[in-house]
């Protein structure tokens, strides 16, 4: 079973990991690679991206003639997606598992962020290539 | 460059694909799978998934002992991602002209959806640790 964990923010919440010194975000960044590692060793790693942030998004809409639309504009209570991790696991509880490990990362003081890690299923008729 | 492009909806909206005609979904899928088919042949397909609706969805958090916390109500007005693609385009031109490919997928009565479509350049990496 595929699961995607998708992490979103806020930009608030953005400007304020920026803000962490840099031991706080190796810290949190060695967890993460740490976890990589370990779902790579029990082949339940599919993929993971960190994506850049909204300042580079744009919303798109398809007109009648098909020319694309863009909508500049990303509102600033939005949340959006930060990054995500996709698993192959035997259940859904080990989807929360690893994504509980995920929200445990440390944060400033190495205090776990706790974060929200949103657990999404694949879904097996979605469309496929 | 890579971009993610994601296709968000609302559980209960007009988007709302399961209270379709059987044969609208299928013009609707139809559609999405000649679509990546374009882009494979284009080289510019890495992946495309569905995701499960909301109701299989859980929020997670890590207690203090590490243990998940899972948060089984996922609010209803809430905009949930329906799908992504990963695509490898050469300008950001050619990522919004495959989004509004996709927001233009048929919906009820074959009329276009022309759906929101956020498109995300990828970070070609993670800040690495020293």
């Amino acid at each position: 079973m595929k699961y995607i964990l998708l992490m979103a923010g806020t930009k608030a919440g953005v400007e304020t990991y920026h803000a962490w010194s840099k031991k706080d975000i190796d810290g949190h960044m060695a967890v993460l690679f740490s976890l990589n590692r370990e779902l790579t060793d029990s082949g339940e790693f599919v993929a993971t991206q960190g994506l850049a942030g909204p300042q580079d998004a744009k919303v798109v809409r398809g007109l009648k003639n098909g020319l694309p639309v863009t909508d500049g504009v990303f509102p600033e209570s939005k949340e959006f997606l930060l990054g995500y991790w996709i698993v192959d696991v035997k259940s859904p509880e080990r989807a929360y598992e690893i994504a509980g490990q995920i929200s445990a990362a440390p944060g400033p003081g190495g205090v776990p962020t706790n974060m929200p890690i949103e657990v999404r299923q694949f879904a097996s008729h979605g469309p496929k290539s | 460059m890579k971009y993610m492009l994601m296709m968000n909806t609302m559980k209960a909206g007009p988007e709302g694909i399961t209270a379709w005609a059987k044969q609208d979904i299928e013009a609707h899928i139809a559609y999405m799978l000649d679509l990546n088919k374009d882009l494979t042949a284009s080289g510019e397909f890495v992946s495309a998934e569905g995701l499960t609706f909301p109701d299989q969805a859980r929020l997670v958090r890590a207690g203090k002992d590490g243990i998940p916390i899972t948060d089984g109500v996922f609010p209803e007005s809430k905009e949930f991602l329906a799908g992504y693609w990963i695509v490898d385009a050469a300008t950001p031109e050619r990522a919004y002209a495959i989004a509004a490919r996709a927001s233009a997928a048929p919906g009820p009565g074959g009329a276009p959806l022309n759906m929101g479509i956020e498109v995300r350049p990828i970070m070609s990496l993670p800040p690495k640790s020293s």
